[in-house]
């Protein structure tokens, strides 16, 4: 008897034993198993009770009656009430001031006085070459008959980036001297580098209207996080050993941080101005969307137009401006962060002769009487540009043999692509989204990050845009699929081959230092206005970065594995597969985080161009000042863009970050 | 090395029943039960890690205290408690008599500006900073004038050999000129004690010899209280007056080299000397036995401090026993037999006594 029972029983122990052994081996699965029996009860009651297919009504409010309430109160008593009078109205002409304050000294200069001042700057921080790009930059910005543009955006740049980096290094300085503000810090400014642009924007308007001022806030506040993370850090991470040795000399705690701490983290402090100057620039432009003026605001014109000429023309400047300041600061923290070089003309006479020479420049342009870049030696780009993107649209667009042509492509990525996933995600019932957010978030991660990503969509689905919020995540699961499979082959290629990486470097240094807004100009002319076309865009600005990441992640595998597998044997094909990729997975991984957030930073822009969907919605808020969609268009993406970004997350990134 | 009368004025450090305990409610530990226990059995306990457990000890003014022991021993824990860059946990220390534990934010500062400097194992140089700028740091805190300091800071570079050297920086320096750097920043400041942390691990051996000279050098011309810390047993034999010798947060042995070697206290002094070349450390005052008739007159004359190596050498020139005499007087005398025994290590002791 006995004998049967345990027969009986050993076999059904063993089986327990076994899938226990399984979940706690595979803690994946035990999620997925949790969460199933969690949906197999939760569903049918929710299904019962509100129904499936998209987000149920009775579960959505509708803020826009009191948002729209809100925005007509602001704007009856932005004239009368005390907080906009004595607050915000001084913030906003204190701004404006400033920005009109910097063009005119920049006007004043002349453009012989900018581009002197401009040249022997870079000269000065960044040696003969970066100071040749600048002369020949600027120079190219006067010829295509963009320096009054250009100045107005350099005006509100040196604005915002002086506020931004004073603002972020306040705060850098507190989070890194005090352990619980940076805890506190943290969160929010990982939070703040993952969301888009174009969300800054909306609260600004709400506040200070259109205009300069709310333009240079957004931007203060979108370039501002970076140098507080990188103070923070740097400041954080200085040299133990060195600090207790200034300590054992009998330092105080403000000699500690001048002499040691600050000189110590030199070089992150110049990489955040960097990092911050190259957001602010990329906000600049796109807040011409809310009266920003300068080069975006002609590219946004253009643009609107389909005006593809006046368009490049505008938005060469743009990246030139972003070429030389880029290379300039960069090479200015690569300068002071090596201990060993000398440091060459250093001190007041260098700098009194810079200003010297500058102003001798300037007063030249004055007396031959050309203040502003002279007409004369322009050259206009919109008409040949604009022919030949009528050749393109008359040869290229369709019709090609076998290849077909762009509008073909563009078209058939939409309807093959973009509809069908459109539909999809727009079918699927409400809950099973949330769920399948909810496993990908705790399969690579924690249940919090989980947690957070459900209420992030959820959330969506409150405010009454679920399905406009499935359109852009249709887009940006399109694009980032092109975008990885592009990315990943490319920077496989390049790990493996030191001459393509050779040829590409340069190539992904320009594309990486060029702000989101110039992608959609060659976008519009290849492919014309519409969701495919902003795809494209999205795809052309995170496919750099994934390449870079997926190239340094598989060179830095250990060398020793590689070499190891290679004495046993195995083929190029095999040390890919089985050494490189598996040792390259968290590489590949924020490959993956980064590609979504710069895809969804730009597939909202391309609101602009027709992309529709949320990013239009805040377009069309901002347009027409119905500020309440815009507002809530900009919420959703937020918290998109947090979803998306905790989903991709893995949870050994976070702890380490 | 040590000066007669040093043993006679205050000591510069004294360290009485010095506790460091790391952990959460740390201040509970010292003197109770719970301090008796094993290491691990602490931390699983208690989630405390005992470094300095009740550590007694003085250092005379004008001699080198080395604080010997192997990693993870507690020196480096020990030496930072003395100027309290790490916060003692319980005990006493007096600095010429004054309290340390006791001083308020203003006085620790004075005492670390002027009393005592520390020279690191990995030497805390400033990168951005030049030789001369490095070594004039302790006065620039100061609050020194420039000229001043400079033209201090360049005596201090020519007194450590780094004349010349000056305008570089510490990335552009071998290992041996930082840490030469590092002694010229502390010997700046004019301080009463050098605190040397292992100053001499990361460096190589031909290095750290020469080092070492400098180091003994300097002691010779300026008679400066040194408190030297090292892992490195014939590092401690070489440079110190006295010697403590820790284990595991304990002093288990305190003395001069001789006694060291020559009368481990326990076991594990014994392993750890075992294979000190001992005719290099001991002297013929622990090898020499009564004279007999007749020896106190005839053979060559050796002080009492004389090693037993020179011994041997006298004993084999002359062939016969030498006396050992001090201040005219035979104290006693060594013959081959009793040179033989301490290299042997068979002199046990019935010798000594």
């Amino acid at each position: 008897m006995s004998a049967v029972t345990t027969a009986v029983a050993k076999p059904d122990a063993g089986a327990v034993h076994t899938a226990r052994q399984l979940l706690v081996r595979h803690r994946g699965l035990a999620k997925l198993v949790l969460l199933a029996v969690v949906a197999a009860v939760v569903v049918p009651m929710v299904n019962s009770r509100w129904g499936s297919g998209s987000w149920p009504h009775a579960l959505t409010v509708d803020p826009s009656g009191s948002l729209g309430k809100a925005s007509n109160w602001i704007i009856d008593n932005r004239d009368s009430s005390p907080v906009f009078l004595y607050f915000f109205g001084y913030v906003s002409y204190g701004v404006g001031y400033a920005v009109r304050a910097v063009y005119l000294v920049l006007l004043a200069l002349g453009w012989t006085g900018v581009t002197a001042a401009a040249t022997l700057l870079a000269w000065r921080f960044a040696g003969l070459r970066v100071a040749v790009t600048a002369l020949v930059s600027l120079a190219l910005c006067g010829a295509l008959g963009m320096w009054v543009p250009t100045m107005q955006t350099l005006a509100l740049m040196v604005v915002a980036v002086l506020a931004s980096v004073v603002v972020g290094a306040l705060l850098g300085l507190a989070g890194g001297l005090s352990d619980r503000m940076f805890r506190a810090l943290r969160p929010v400014l990982d939070t703040m580098q993952v969301l888009p642009a174009f969300a800054y924007l909306l609260p600004f308007v709400w506040i200070f209207g259109i205009g300069v001022p709310p333009a240079v806030l957004a931007t203060v506040v979108y370039a501002a996080p970076p140098m507080a993370r990188l103070t923070a850090l740097g400041l954080r991470g200085a040299d133990a050993g060195v600090l207790e040795a200034v300590t054992s000399l009998g330092a105080t705690g403000r000699q500690r941080l001048l002499t040691a701490r600050l000189p110590l983290a030199r070089k992150q402090l110049l990489l955040g101005v960097n990092q911050t100057i190259m957001m602010a620039l990329s906000m600049a432009v796109i807040a011409s969307v809310i009266g920003a003026g300068g080069l975006g605001d002609r590219v946004y014109q253009a643009l609107s137009t389909v005006d593809v000429g006046n368009a490049l023309a505008a938005g060469i400047p743009i990246v030139l401006l972003a070429v030389v300041l880029d290379r300039t600061t960069a090479a200015a923290g690569a300068r002071l962060g090596s201990a060993t070089v000398e440091r060459s003309g250093r001190g007041w006479p260098v700098w009194a002769g810079i200003a010297a020479l500058t102003a001798a420049l300037a007063l030249i342009g004055r007396l031959l009487n050309s203040a502003s870049w002279p007409g004369g030696w322009t050259v206009s780009i919109a008409a040949p540009v604009n022919s030949v993107v009528g050749w393109i649209t008359g040869h290229l667009n369709s019709g090609v043999p076998v290849i077909g042509g762009t509008a073909d492509w563009a078209a058939g990525f939409t309807t093959w692509v973009l509809d069908p996933l459109r539909g999809g995600l727009q079918g699927l019932p409400w809950w099973s989204v949330l769920l399948i957010v909810g496993a990908l978030a705790w399969l690579i991660s924690t249940w919090r990050t989980a947690l957070t990503a459900v209420l992030a969509m959820a959330a969506i689905g409150v405010l009454g845009v679920w399905s406009v919020s499935l359109d852009t995540l249709s887009q940006v699961l399109a694009a980032l699929a092109v975008t990885l499979v592009v990315g990943i082959a490319v920077g496989i290629v390049a790990a493996r081959s030191r001459r393509v990486e050779a040829l590409l470097r340069p190539v992904l240094d320009v594309f990486q230092t060029m702000p989101q807004f110039v992608y959609l100009i060659p976008v519009v002319a290849l492919f014309g206005a519409g969701r495919a076309a902003g795809a494209a865009a999205a795809v052309a600005y995170a496919v750099p970065a994934v390449v870079r990441i997926t190239t340094q992640g598989l060179q830095q595998v250990d060398p020793g594995a590689m070499e190891a597998a290679r004495s046993l044997g195995a083929t190029g094909r095999q040390q890919l597969r089985q050494v490189q990729l598996p040792l390259a997975r968290p590489a590949l991984l924020l490959a993956v985080n980064q590609g979504v957030v710069l895809v969804l930073a730009v597939v909202v822009i391309a609101g602009m161009i027709g992309g529709g969907a949320l990013g239009y919605n805040v377009v069309f808020g901002l347009a027409q000042g119905d500020l309440a969609t815009g507002l809530i268009g900009g919420t959703a993406i937020v918290c998109l863009g947090l979803m998306l970004d905790r989903v991709t997350q893995p949870a050994a990134a976070t702890k380490e970050r | 090395m040590t000066n007669a009368d040093s043993t006679t004025s205050a000591p510069v450090f004294s360290v009485r029943n010095l506790w460091k305990v790391f952990g959460p409610k740390a201040d509970r530990i010292p003197g109770s039960p719970e301090a008796d226990l094993s290491a691990e059995e602490l931390r699983a306990r208690t989630g405390c890690t005992v470094a300095v457990r009740d550590v007694s000890f003085d250092v005379r003014k004008g001699e080198v205290f080395v604080v010997m022991g192997l990693s993870g021993s507690g020196k480096s824990t020990l030496v930072r408690c003395l100027t309290r860059l790490i916060e003692p946990t319980a005990g006493e220390i007096a600095i010429e008599g004054e309290d340390v534990r006791g001083m308020d934010r203003a006085q620790l500062r004075d005492l670390r500006r002027h009393r005592a400097a520390m020279v690191f194992q990995h030497f805390g140089l400033l990168p951005h900073r030049t030789v001369l700028d490095n070594v004039a740091y302790g006065l620039e805190i100061q609050g020194t004038g420039k000229a001043e300091r400079r033209a201090r800071a360049a005596e201090m570079v020519e007194k450590v050999g780094l004349a010349g050297l000056e305008g570089r920086r510490p990335g552009q320096l071998s290992g041996g000129q930082q840490q030469r750097v590092g002694l010229a920043r502390a010997l700046a400041v004019d301080p009463e004690v050098l605190l040397f942390d292992e100053p001499f691990s990361a460096l190589d051996p031909l290095i750290r010899r020469d080092m070492q000279e400098e180091v003994i050098r300097l002691h010779r011309e300026e008679g400066r209280t040194m408190v030297f810390i090292t892992h490195d047993l014939s590092e401690a034999l070489r440079l110190g007056d006295r010697i403590a010798l820790m284990r595991d947060g304990r002093i288990v042995q305190c003395g001069s080299p001789e006694e060291i070697v020559g009368s481990p206290a326990d076991e594990y002094v014994r392993d750890f000397v075992r294979d000190v070349p001992r005719e290099q450390v001991l002297t013929v005052r622990r090898a020499m036995r009564p004279a007999v008739a007749g020896e106190a007159q005839g053979g060559p004359a050796l002080s009492p401090a004389t090693l037993v190596s020179e011994a041997i050498e006298a004993v084999a020139r002359s062939g016969g026993p030498a006396r050992v005499v001090e201040g005219g007087r035979c104290l006693g005398v060594v013959d081959h037999q009793r040179l033989l025994a301490v290299v042997a290590g068979i002199e046990t002791e019935k010798v000594a006594a």
